[in-house]
């Protein structure tokens, strides 16, 4: 049994998720909500096993979240789940630490299996592509990109902290600086 | 002020200039001599206003308005007096260049103006010990200040109306960008998450079990919905045409198609300034046609000719490929999004198979007439 999460701004998606997760014997909703707000909330209340996260929410930035959730103990899966999931977003949220990232337009299966997946811990985001990946580091400075190198092998980030010698709270200051430029702008929600 | 009204303004002056020197020569006590000045003088207007009427490129030929000054400043020589009846019509010659000119220019013409009738009133003779006198010093003064006057303040005015063109075209550009955002995020945030969670239940329920076939179908159109309607929000994103030169623009798009590819375009001919919105969508059309004919018709050559003429705008593409399929690809919707570009416009769109079934046409006749939006 999964427990989910899902956090999207539109309504017509949550009620859409929350319909088809109910229909599924072994994802249960345990919860929507529409803002960072409801996300807090809600994470403490409910105890997901996955969060399926929508990549922009109103005033927020769905891979800052996904970082933020992610640095709690023992956090729960995170599936971002956006209107436009391309490579580029992939190597974003892989450095933001979600567990894989989805398409809105994945039929209902593809999401059952996705959150199945990333609730297992399997990985589910693809390798990069080397042309992908030099297109991330150019949009980062020099000193940053060993940074990039190890967060795309998912490597946790007391170790990238190590890695660097620097504090823990400095080196989680750093990998925000990188999702703030590998973000993937979308005009409008998503 | 377009031009042609300018040109209104110059023909007002010049008749104004004209009927004014047959009375005035009257009460000067016509002679012979007089007589045929008056002739030249009615038959020049009416032979300058005539061939510039009908060659209105000419109306801003730097030389002949040079040539127009001396003929008028010429007659005044040849009346024999600085108080020249002709003066006035000679001030005409200053309406088109004022107007034509940038603010600096302007005032150059205009001081050049007041220097040769300066030389011509020498030439005639002044009779300093009259000039003397307060009312004759005033008058010679007022002659040689009018000119530079007129100049200024028509080309004062014409560069104020210049720019109040420049901004309006700016506001009306920033209006339909923005416009076209707020339709781009509504699509974005309402229909199509909608669509999302339609399909998304939908599929759940085919996913489940033995689907029936409208189910399925039904599935697989609102995966099409999807992407169209990422097809238009691209198309909404990508930022207007910026009113610059259409054929620059088209020659642009061109040479990325080029790019990559052994297809020769050539762009022939210019739009160079066109109401913002018809040069946006003739851009739209011109770029899809030639889109079209590189990645769906494999042309090896393409033509873009362009053609400003009698307040109609022309775009001619064609290519030597294909032609037109006789069946519409699934999910092509790039000739009626044409077609609807040419309907806002109320321009008439022609997209034919040439004659012998190689290559395609696409003819654009659109009016240039701004209220066309609707």
């Amino acid at each position: 049994m999964t427990r989910v999460l899902v956090v999207d701004d539109h309504e017509a998606m949550r009620r859409g998720l929350e319909t088809v997760l109910a229909a599924t014997p072994d994802l249960i909703p345990v919860g929507t909500g529409s803002s960072e707000g409801d996300l807090w909330h809600l994470l403490k209340r409910v105890a997901p096993d996955v969060v399926v996260l929508d990549y922009h929410l109103p005033g927020q930035d769905g891979l800052m979240l996904c970082h933020r959730i992610k640095s709690l103990t023992l956090p729960p899966a995170v599936l971002i789940y956006s209107a436009y999931a391309d490579e580029s977003l992939e190597i974003a949220a892989t450095v933001a630490g979600a567990d894989g990232v989805l398409n809105k337009s994945a039929p209902a299966n593809d999401l059952f299996a996705a959150i199945r997946s990333v609730a297992a811990s399997e990985p589910t985001l693809r390798r990069p592509t080397p042309s992908a990946l030099t297109a991330a580091a150019e949009k980062l400075d020099a000193e940053e990109r060993p940074l990039l190198g190890m967060l795309i092998q998912r490597t946790p980030v007391p170790e990238v902290a190590d890695a660097l010698g620097l504090p823990l709270d400095e080196a989680a200051d750093r990998i925000r600086a990188v999702i703030g430029r590998l973000r993937v702008r979308v005009p409008a929600g998503s | 002020m377009p031009p042609s009204r300018w040109f209104g303004l110059f023909l007002i002056t010049r008749a104004t200039g004209a009927l004014v020197v047959p009375p005035l020569l009257l009460v000067d006590h016509l002679d012979g001599n007089e007589f045929v000045l008056a002739g030249v003088a009615l038959g020049y207007s009416a032979a300058s206003a005539g061939v510039l009427a009908r060659w209105p490129a000419l109306q801003q030929s730097r030389s002949l308005w040079v040539a127009d000054c001396a003929v008028l400043l010429s007659l005044v020589l040849a009346y024999g007096e600085w108080r020249s009846p002709f003066y006035l019509l000679a001030l005409s010659s200053l309406v088109l260049p004022a107007t034509g000119l940038s603010l600096r220019g302007a005032v150059a013409f205009g001081g050049g103006f007041v220097a040769a009738y300066l030389g011509v009133a020498l030439l005639v003779g002044v009779d300093w010990a009259s000039i003397s006198t307060t009312a004759r010093m005033q008058s010679f003064g007022a002659l040689l200040l009018v000119p530079l006057v007129v100049t200024v303040a028509l080309a004062f005015a014409s560069d104020l109306l210049r720019r109040l063109e420049r901004e309006r075209q700016v506001a009306e550009r920033l209006a339909l960008e923005a416009e076209r955002q707020r339709i781009a995020w509504e699509l974005h945030d309402s229909a199509k998450q909608r669509i999302h969670a339609a399909h998304l239940l939908l599929s759940a329920v085919a996913d489940a079990g033995p689907a029936s076939r409208s189910l399925e179908l039904a599935v697989e159109e609102l995966r099409a919905a999807i992407e169209d309607m990422d097809t238009s929000l691209r198309d909404l994103r990508e930022p207007l045409f910026d009113g610059g030169s259409l054929g620059a623009a088209l020659r642009q798009w061109a040479e990325r198609l080029q790019a990559g590819s052994d297809v020769r375009i050539e762009v022939v001919g210019d739009a160079p300034t066109l109401p913002a919105f018809t040069a946006a969508q003739a851009y739209r059309i011109g770029r899809e046609a030639l889109t079209n004919a590189v990645r769906h018709a494999s042309a090896s050559h393409a033509e873009v000719v362009l053609d400003v003429s009698g307040e109609r705008l022309s775009l001619l593409v064609s290519d030597d490929g294909e032609g037109l399929p006789a069946e519409v690809r699934a999910g092509a919707n790039g000739l009626a999004s044409m077609q609807h570009r040419a309907e806002a416009l109320g321009a008439e769109l022609d997209v034919v198979t040439r004659p012998g079934g190689r290559g395609t046409i696409v003819a654009l006749d659109a009016p240039l007439v701004e209220a066309a939006h609707v």
